[in-house]
């Protein structure tokens, strides 16, 4: 137990911590939305991420993005791959929808037989990658480790004074994107008409449909809209970590959901401070002990946390009415 | 394939079966189960082409038989949990680890829970507690971890249980990989004991090649396990679930002590997962942490859900076509998890009751869907 | 009663329909197909056990690969041998039921494997009980034979200890290192491996850390080693986690040498660790092929691609299988006792085995390899004391 390792270096961990929640809550977005409309819990998120990490690589590889490449493709390249990221992401999430959980909805399904069949759609997408891509096209499809292109390079940023930390280019771009989205999407479901039907829907689907909105429509919104959120995860992961394989999305996807249930699953912005909650737990247990730690501390503060706030830390609201 | 299986169901066999008199039922198990008994054997074609054995690179087909029948047991167990009480748990392997590390841990020689018993108390090198022991002491070991799981969680919501039920499982795998001095770490432990019987060939009775022993042994235990749940099921407790699980808010107001029955049924289910935990180190002589990850959780709710949940033979066929099929069709080699994916997914959209649901299940089904397409019309 | 006769005599025919059917004749089940071990019959199988799918199949396939090269180049007319894959996805789980396989089937007349140490410590009482020689292209725990050795298990690799022994030599010889910081992956793997450095580099390991399987951000760990500042990175695990990790601390602007164990040995290391990687070292207890053997060229032609991790060494196992055939053993008894005194001249190394099973030390070496544009290429090998 080394406290001194964390106390000493509080705002470095602090840091790494935020970072890590950032891409913890961009994927927290999908389960959260698709929960606070629809009652279930999309298992296949995590691969959807997977599918963006991918699209980024693609992109990369045609354009033949390298590191040291200079400002115009950096930006050009980056951008471009976020936006095939968004929307290969969004397009899978909507695929998994269309083919799997419609037809449950129509034959009104119990929300076990969702989750089910959302595990089912996690497999096949991940072999999809493993196995069925790297038999048409061999490398680097697989089940390795692959190397994404560091198109954007790291370097530091500006060091915040007083503390002396050095930011990174990198980490400021995951951050202000974890944020920027969130307040985006935020906006949009507060503010917007086609939000106010997802509010709608997901106060009282029957009531909504009365009232004129569209329920298949919306739902199809929702997962286009958590789909893109995990696109943009996918490109700030891979920017950050530089790698991506078939299963990248397991463990990832199992972060997200317990932040997303942490901050208070149909909440979004419980989305973003479970997420960042998240992040900072691990790296902070990471300090007091070590990496081997992580997950059991981080569920045991879930647990404690939802027996003294049994819906979550800003508790369920997408469905709640708003003045 | 809906329709097929509709069809299957003019043949009114669950009905027929019910409606038969006593003798005819006790024959057509007792029919059955010897067939179980008989199926290592099983050597005449073309029924033989059920066998995993038959090409030289297939596995053993009592070795298969036996893990199939201890992943029935668990769906037995799991079936409590989720059939009968209707809780979502995705942390079942926790209590399956228990299991099978409480046989290691005090049944071992070479564990070091058993070795600083040795030492403490001046014990001989290869001492260990008795198989027999080890029982007990495994069904006690997950009942509490049922219990302590479910006094905290079990006042949560659905979902919210299911995300601390898996938490759970990855706890228990966690630690038992991280602390070394207690369970051997990530390198688990050997030696783990077998149960005790008389000495053939130089080889205790239950070794390592003859596996059909084994199967027989997980068989008498399996059959235990599905009586004591049938009794379970059609008793009060069962119907206490029953009332949970279909609205318990109402069940509250008629005096059905909610958080009482379904810390029972975690407890129960607990058990049992523990037992067939035991079951599969034992065999397997060497327990270790990787052999409990999470994706076994989830095949263990598959078994449950896609054989039909809530209904006891539903969920035996379930387990049995969730390890048959992959063994058996070996020869798919690396698509084997893509097919296991398409098919999960395929089953579930054409049939969301489970392949043999229970009746009550199968009419809620046509309920909801009725309600589901009305409510489709009215839009 | 039953109410309707017309379903009993259903089910009276479907009985008949089956006891007719029963007389198409029976599976030669037991024993897998009457291979009558004993007896002027030279017809035998050798398995082959390991993960042949999975994350970590590229370890392993390789040797599996050069076992089939050498059946492919053996010259014998009296023997027919074939070579069988049982892919067990590195699980002990599934290992099991393969072992009580090939145990009960006597035409198998010996294993090249466990390629993992977790699957030959759940398997090898199997193979012992149904006298089936082990020979172990890869499985480098310790106590495989140095705490319950068992008589049919050999294997081609030195295990960890050495290992870890040979890699601590190379960070204060080679390297220099007087602050070594070391990682391990937790695994039953890395974790041994890297107590073992530990232990060996005494005062010379400034701090040791733990990642996880799985672990994508290695944050925490990059901030301690910043505050440790090492001169050199030690890291027992598999590419997985390596690939990220290098790349993190390169990112962090840490340049000291990276150091790997054998998990990193495969020929997706290049790859994975990308431009970051470039001068990682990783050790091996795996020879550099001679220049003058034809092996490399020999398993290009027939597999399309450079021999990979521990490939001679599976090339080596196959081979000391078949000379116990080319010297009359036909039995797995007499199989086992040819392997027991086996002494000759390996494509990887000298082969012998002491009593436990292991290769004496002075036939083995370790050897560095630096990743140059994204290859491994031998640079030094290292000989640990004693």
């Amino acid at each position: 137990m080394d406290f001194d390792a964390l106390i000493n270096g509080l705002d470095r961990h602090t840091l790494d911590g935020i970072t890590r929640g950032s891409i913890y809550a961009l994927v927290a977005l999908g389960y959260t939305m698709v929960y606070g409309v629809m009652k279930l819990i999309n298992f296949a998120h995590s691969e959807v991420f997977m599918v963006g990490t991918w699209t980024v690589l693609g992109v990369y590889t045609v354009l033949g993005a390298e590191a040291g490449a200079g400002l115009g493709m950096v930006i050009g390249a980056t951008l471009l791959a976020l936006i095939a990221a968004m929307l290969a992401s969004a397009g899978t999430a909507l695929a998994v929808e269309r083919i799997a959980y419609r037809p449950l909805r129509k034959k009104g399904a119990p929300p076990l037989i969702f989750l089910i069949t959302g595990i089912g759609c996690s497999i096949v997408l991940v072999e999809t990658f493993g196995q069925v891509l790297s038999a048409f096209f061999g490398p680097p499809f697989g089940r390795v480790t692959v190397n994404v292109p560091s198109v954007l390079e790291t370097k530091v940023v500006f060091t915040i004074p007083g503390l002396d930390l050095p930011v990174t280019n990198t980490r400021l771009l995951i951050i202000i994107g974890a944020i920027v989205m969130m307040v985006a999407l935020d906006t949009f479901v507060n503010k917007s008409r086609l939000g106010r039907g997802v509010r709608a829907v997901a106060q009282d689907p029957d009531t909504a449909s009365l009232m004129g909105v569209n329920q298949d429509r919306v739902i199809m919104l929702v997962f286009v809209l958590g789909g893109a959120m995990a696109g943009v995860a996918a490109l700030l992961f891979t920017i950050q970590y530089d790698i991506t394989k078939f299963d990248i999305g397991f463990i990832i996807g199992i972060k997200a959901f317990t932040a997303a249930v942490l901050g208070g699953i149909g909440n979004l912005r419980g989305a973003l401070v479970g997420g960042l909650l998240l992040g900072v737990v691990e790296v902070y247990a990471s300090q007091v002990w070590d990496s081997s730690w992580t997950d059991v501390t981080a569920f045991i503060v879930l647990v404690l946390v939802l027996m003294f706030r049994p819906t979550g830390l800003l508790g369920e609201s997408l469905g709640k009415a708003r003045a | 394939m809906s329709q097929l299986l509709d069809s299957y169901r003019g043949l009114q066999l669950g009905n027929r079966w019910d409606r038969a008199p006593k003798w005819v039922r006790s024959v057509g198990l007792l029919l059955v189960v010897a067939f179980a008994f008989y199926l290592p054997f099983l050597n005449i074609l073309p029924f033989a082409y059920i066998r995993t054995d038959l090409n030289p690179t297939g596995s053993d087909w009592a070795s298969v038989l036996f893990l199939i029948v201890v992943y029935m047991i668990v769906a037995v167990g799991l079936n409590v949990v989720i059939g009968f009480a209707g809780l979502l748990d995705l942390g079942y392997v926790g209590f399956y680890a228990l299991g099978a590390y409480s046989v290691a841990l005090f049944g071992s020689p070479s564990s070091p829970v058993v070795e600083s018993l040795q030492s403490r108390f001046g014990l001989a090198d290869d001492w260990a507690v008795p198989f027999a022991m080890c029982i007990p002491i495994a069904i006690a070991m997950s009942l509490t971890a049922g219990v302590i799981l479910g006094a905290p969680t079990l006042r949560l919501r659905g979902d919210y249980l299911a995300i601390v039920t898996l938490g759970f499982g990855e706890i228990i795998r966690i630690t038992a990989r991280n602390l070394d001095p207690i369970t051997g770490g990530a390198a688990g432990i050997t030696q783990v004991p077998v149960p005790p019987g008389p000495e053939i060939d130089g080889r205790s009775f239950f070794n390592t090649i003859d596996a059909e022993r084994w199967y027989w042994l997980a068989l008498v235990i399996l059959i235990i396990i599905i009586w004591l749940a049938r009794r379970l099921e059609h008793s009060r407790v069962g119907r206490a679930w029953l009332a949970i699980r279909e609205d318990e808010d109402a069940a509250a107001v008629m005096g059905v002590a909610g958080f009482k029955f379904k810390l029972w049924a975690f407890a129960i289910g607990a058990s049992v997962g523990g037992l067939a935990g035991l079951l599969f180190g034992s065999k397997q002589q060497y327990v270790e942490p990787n052999a409990f990850m999470l994706n076994l959780s989830f095949l263990f709710v598959a078994m449950v859900v896609i054989g039909g949940s809530g209904n006891i033979v539903g969920v035996l066929v379930g387990a049995f076509l969730l390890t048959y099929l992959p063994e058996r069709f070996r020869e798919l080699q690396e698509w084997r998890p893509f097919a296991f994916g398409v098919a999960l997914v395929l089953v579930m959209v054409l049939r969301p009751q489970g392949l043999v649901p229970s009746r009550r299940r199968a009419r809620e089904f046509e309920d909801r869907r009725h309600e589901a397409e009305e409510a489709a019309a009215d839009v | 009663m039953i109410r309707s006769s017309k379903t009993w005599q259903a089910a009276a025919i479907a009985a008949a329909a089956g006891l007719v059917l029963s007389a198409c004749g029976t599976t030669d089940t037991d024993g897998g197909g009457g291979g009558d071990a004993s007896g002027e019959d030279c017809n035998f199988k050798i398995g082959a056990m390991g993960a042949l799918s999975g994350a970590n199949a590229s370890i392993v396939i390789p040797s599996v690969d050069g076992a089939e090269l050498a059946l492919d180049q053996w010259d014998n007319d009296e023997c027919d041998v074939t070579l069988e894959r049982f892919d067990t996805e590195g699980d002990p789980a599934k290992a099991t039921p393969v072992a009580t396989q090939i145990a009960g089937d006597e035409t198998f007349i010996g294993v090249i494997g466990g390629a993992f140490s977790g699957e030959t410590r759940a398997t090898k009482t199997i193979y012992q009980d149904g006298g089936v020689p082990m020979i172990s292209q890869s499985a480098t725990a310790t106590d495989l034979t140095q705490d319950e050795p068992v008589e049919v298990f050999h294997r081609l690799v030195p295990y960890d200890d050495y290992q870890g022994a040979a890699i601590a030599k190379y960070l204060t010889d080679e390297a220099g290192a007087k602050k070594v910081f070391v990682v391990d992956n937790s695994e039953a793997y890395g974790e041994p491996l890297a107590d073992r450095v530990e232990e060996t580099l005494g005062d010379a390991m400034v701090q040791r850390d733990k990642t996880q399987v799985g672990q994508t951000d290695f944050a925490p760990t990059i901030s301690k080693m910043e505050s440790a500042e090492p001169d050199a990175i030690f890291y027992g695990g598999y590419i997985a986690e390596a690939a990220p990790l290098l790349k993190q601390i390169r990112d962090a602007g840490i340049d000291v040498p990276f150091v790997g164990g054998d998990g990193l040995y495969g020929a997706d290391f290049g790859n994975a660790v990308g431009p970051a990687g470039e001068g990682a070292i990783v050790m091996c207890p795996c020879a550099p092929i001679e220049e003058d053997s034809t092996f490399a060229a020999d398993f290009e032609d027939k597999f399309g691609n450079a021999p990979g991790a521990y490939a001679a060494e599976g090339f080596d196992a196959m081979n000391v299988f078949l000379a116990a055939l080319d010297d009359g053993a036909r039995t797995r008894e007499e199989v086992l006792d040819f392997v027991n005194s086996y002494e000759g001249d390996g494509l990887s190394k000298q082969i012998a085995f002491d009593e436990n099973g292991d290769v004496p030390k002075e036939n083995v070496s370790y050897w560095a390899y630096k990743n140059t544009d994204g290859k491994l290429t031998p640079e030094v090998e290292v000989k640990p004391e004693g």
